[in-house]
């Protein structure tokens, strides 16, 4: 049964009078788990210590943070300005060393994002992730919020399963509007210059967007939005599993995705109604003046769908609460500078932090029997890592294709010689265009191949690219001149894409070179 | 749709419900429960007439609408802004709406309602002196920066006593309220360049000894923001006169130097672009050139350190490739010929 929500949720928005102000000094709160981080930003849990109340604060590094401080004041003097049951409710903020830390209500059960990969890995993703009462539930309560910053003025240019945000008590809330150009990118601020660049997969953004011919505007958070109708339902958005160029290819050059856009079988999502489908369609357009407004869009049939909080509780938080509660157990805060994620040889995770005090009981705690740091530091998403990196780490046999390199005739001719030292047998191990790892196997005789030409004819077949003709060439003579050296990993200039970690066990950006 | 015929009212009646419930509201003998009452009557009002002015679900709001409501409506306005902190979330940000929106009203040349508030200049610093209230500092300082548009309004503040508010107000520790403060400190002293230009010529002192203090603050947004601000203030020619005052002070060029070294690599960029203007000054007061000349060779070696991975950054190396050599080129000044 639906209930009769179409009154604007402004009011009902309360604060507690009894309560006094949120504190805005570092001293009131105690600062807890990590809750998510990118480039420039970490979200923490946190206790408002006078208050006694949980709260999540987010800490903006304004030395790493590539936007001015302007437009950063500017967006965060906007989100004061909202105030509605739908939209995180910012409570207050403060400058801290070279941070600003933003205290916002905690979410208790995170993004719906943690749910789809929660399920995902159960299983559960066959056929439709969620029930249609639920996803319309999500919608209705998300573009209720949309709806309420576009009659403000403001646009939320990030919306996606990782900025719907879940309470214990069945509240569905919009995160991270407008801030979250600053989150995604990291480096350095060049005076006055905007970049425009992104980073991320563009897979929410709509074509006008692409293009840069308009603009965003609000219609532009509509294709959003109905790209996050596909992700809540298939798991992902559309073209998730392609790198940025590609997406942003396939969306300017294809029909709008559907549900079925990207299943392999055809019926796979059958269960789903003509009236969700029908929303969708509404929403991905490529003509933005054809989309609807939030509020129209409210108005449709889909969302008589919809049920209340209590349904969401049973149906999805309680599963969403042990999915925060089983992440919170991985990552650990020990004392240190660098503000990052480590990988500790026993796999687990290490949040590092300055505002933890080595000295203090709680930094000495968590001191205590640590396993030594890993080299490598990520700066991928937390969930992203905790997720899927455990799994890339080590590279099976049986996952290598094998490719033996084509070699000309002239070489092979040559070689009865007798009387030469044997050829080198050699695998290059990197991954092809489509990702996937390849293992190129050939041959180096002495006195007949060199570095530079054997380099060069892997380029001409297709099997190294361009930009690492001299740094093949440069490792293949290092494995030619000394013999010791069975294997050698290094860095490619081709390096990776945008929505990729370099990593040199998995050998993303990386290949590897063995003597057999 | 009869809904709204039936609620919609007409210009006089929104004008004499707001007259009334600001009168309750502004009464300090207004019972409580009379006072509430009277919010959220000039809640359901003010949002009436932000749709009268505006137009809703993208129709066109009637002229003659909007030029009555606006007429009546400004002898009002100072009084509204007195019964902020009793309006409701939404109606504060109505509030800053139709207050904006009246104030843009033009006849011809004339901007009445500009003018209204240039004979009210009261408005103006309750306006200031909303920052000292978190619950709506930033609705005040919205309107304050439309009112900072208008040439008039801006000299007004510059030239009031409140005015030097703005230095404790950049400072607090709401992060939301003091960068707001500083936007509209940087638009008083930049968007109007002749006035701008005027004041802090004329009150070069009580400025310049305030603003060291924002240089120096703990708080590190105020001093990267007012490093980037007097950057700013420095490199525009029409404040040439308190460019050239300001570089010929020693400790000016001691304190640029110390924040070179700062701990922030951006407020150390910054830095840079203000000690740049002493070392490319043609005429360099004595005291300046005895302290170039005393650190001349440290200088030129932590300026060729300095910054660099900027290589992509053009205009960045090409200046600092100038200063090196400007430094490097110093010579003590010839003894004056005795004459």
């Amino acid at each position: 049964m639906a209930t009769a929500t179409g009154s604007s949720g402004a009011a009902a928005a309360s604060e507690t009078p009894s309560a006094q102000p949120w504190p805005n000094i570092r001293e009131a709160y105690e600062i807890k788990t990590v809750l998510g981080h990118g480039a420039t930003a970490t979200v923490h849990k946190a206790v408002c210590i006078p208050r006694d109340e949980e709260c999540a604060i987010k800490r903006i590094n304004l030395e790493k943070c590539n936007t001015t401080m302007e437009e950063l004041a500017k967006e965060i003097q906007a989100m004061c300005l909202c105030k509605h049951v739908n939209v995180v409710q910012y409570f207050t903020s403060f400058v801290v060393k070279d941070e600003i830390w933003l205290v916002m209500r905690l979410l208790e059960a995170g993004s719906c994002l943690d749910l789809i990969k929660y399920m995902m890995k159960k299983g559960k993703g066959k056929g439709g992730l969620f029930e249609e009462a639920v996803i319309a539930t999500i919608l209705r309560e998300t573009l209720q919020g949309l709806d309420y910053l576009h009659e403000n003025g403001q646009l939320h240019r990030d919306i996606k399963a990782g900025n719907i945000l879940l309470g214990s008590d069945g509240t569905v809330q919009l995160a991270d509007f407008g801030v979250s150009s600053w989150i995604a990118t990291g480096g350095d601020l060049s005076r006055d210059k905007v970049r425009t660049t992104f980073v991320g997969t563009p897979c929410w953004m709509a074509p006008e967007v692409m293009e840069q011919v308009t603009g965003y505007n609000f219609k532009a958070d509509i294709w959003s939005f109905g790209i996050l109708a596909i992700e809540l339902a298939t798991g992902a958005a559309p073209y998730a599993k392609f790198p940025a160029m590609k997406v942003l290819m396939l969306t300017l050059q294809n029909e709008p995705p559907n549900l079925d856009s990207c299943s392999e079988n055809k019926d796979e999502y059958k269960k789903y109604s003509k009236e969700f489908r029908k929303m969708i369609s509404k929403c991905l357009q490529k003509d933005p003046t054809k989309r609807p407004t939030a509020s129209e869009l409210l108005k449709s049939q889909f969302f008589k769908k919809a049920r209340d909080k209590k349904y969401l509780i049973e149906s999805l938080i309680q599963e969403g609460l042990k999915v925060r509660q089983a992440q919170q157990q991985n990552v650990k805060r020990v004392p240190g500078s660098s503000g990052r994620l480590h990988r500790t040889v026993d796999g687990a995770w290490e949040w590092s932090d300055e505002e933890l005090d080595a000295e203090s009981e709680e930094g000495k705690s968590a001191s205590i029997g640590r396993s030594p740091r890993v080299r490598a530091q990520y700066k991928e998403d937390l969930e992203n890592e905790m997720g899927t990196k455990t799994e890339t780490e080590s590279i099976k046999d049986e996952d290598v294709k094998t490719v033996d390199a084509p070699r000309s005739g002239e070489t092979e001719q040559i070689s009865d010689g007798g009387d030469q030292t044997p050829p080198l047998s050699l695998i290059l191990r990197l991954r092809n265009a489509s990702k996937e790892l390849h293992d190129i196997r050939f041959e180096f005789k002495a006195g007949q191949d060199t570095p530079n030409g054997l380099s060069q004819e892997l380029v001409k077949e297709g099997l190294v690219d361009g930009r690492d003709v001299i740094v093949v060439a440069a490792n293949l003579e290092k494995v030619v001149q000394n013999r010791e050296c069975k294997s050698m990993t290094f860095r490619l200039n081709s390096g990776c894409e945008v929505n990729e970690v370099p990593d040199d066990k998995a050998l993303i950006g990386f290949a590897q070179l063995t003597v057999s | 749709m009869p809904l709204f015929g039936r609620s919609a009212k007409s210009p006089t009646e929104l004008i004499s419900s707001v007259k009334t419930n600001v009168a309750l509201l502004t009464d300090a003998k207004t019972s409580e429960k009379k006072s509430e009452k009277a919010t959220e009557e000039i809640g359901k009002t003010l949002s009436q007439v932000k749709n009268s002015l505006y137009g809703v679900d993208g129709q066109e709001p009637q002229a003659e609408v909007v030029s009555q409501i606006a007429s009546g409506l400004c002898e009002h306005l100072h009084n509204l802004i007195h019964c902020m902190p009793k309006l409701e979330f939404e109606a504060k940000k109505d509030l800053v709406q139709i207050f904006n929106n009246i104030l843009r009203r033009q006849f011809g040349a004339r901007s009445p309602t500009v003018d209204h508030i240039s004979a009210n200049p009261l408005i103006l610093e309750s306006l200031v002196l909303g920052y000292e209230s978190p619950d709506f500092a930033l609705n005040c300082g919205l309107i304050l920066r439309e009112c900072i548009r208008y040439e008039p309004l801006a000299k007004i503040i510059l030239n009031a006593n409140y005015f030097y508010k703005f230095f404790t107000y950049v400072e607090m520790s709401t992060f939301d309220v003091a960068s707001d403060a500083f936007s509209s400190f940087k638009e008083l002293l930049t968007k109007h360049k002749l006035v701008a230009a005027d004041f802090l010529e004329k009150n070069y002192d009580s400025v310049f000894d305030k603003y060291k203090v924002l240089l120096n603050s703990d708080n590190y947004v105020t001093r990267r923001q007012s490093l980037k601000l007097l950057g700013e203030l420095l490199l525009d020619r029409h404040n040439f006169t308190t460019m050239t005052r300001y570089i010929s002070n020693p400790e000016n060029l001691k304190l640029m130097m110390n924040m070179l070294k700062d701990k922030s690599r951006n407020i150390q960029f910054e830095a840079f672009h203000v000690f740049k203007v002493f070392v490319a000054n043609p005429n360099k007061s004595k005291p300046i050139l005895d302290i170039l000349l005393k650190n001349k060779e440290k200088l030129v070696e932590f300026l060729t350190m300095f910054h660099t991975d900027r290589t992509e950054d053009e205009q960045f190396n090409d200046e600092k490739n100038y200063l090196i050599k400007q430094i490097k080129e110093l010579q003590p000044p010839v003894p004056a010929a005795s004459s």
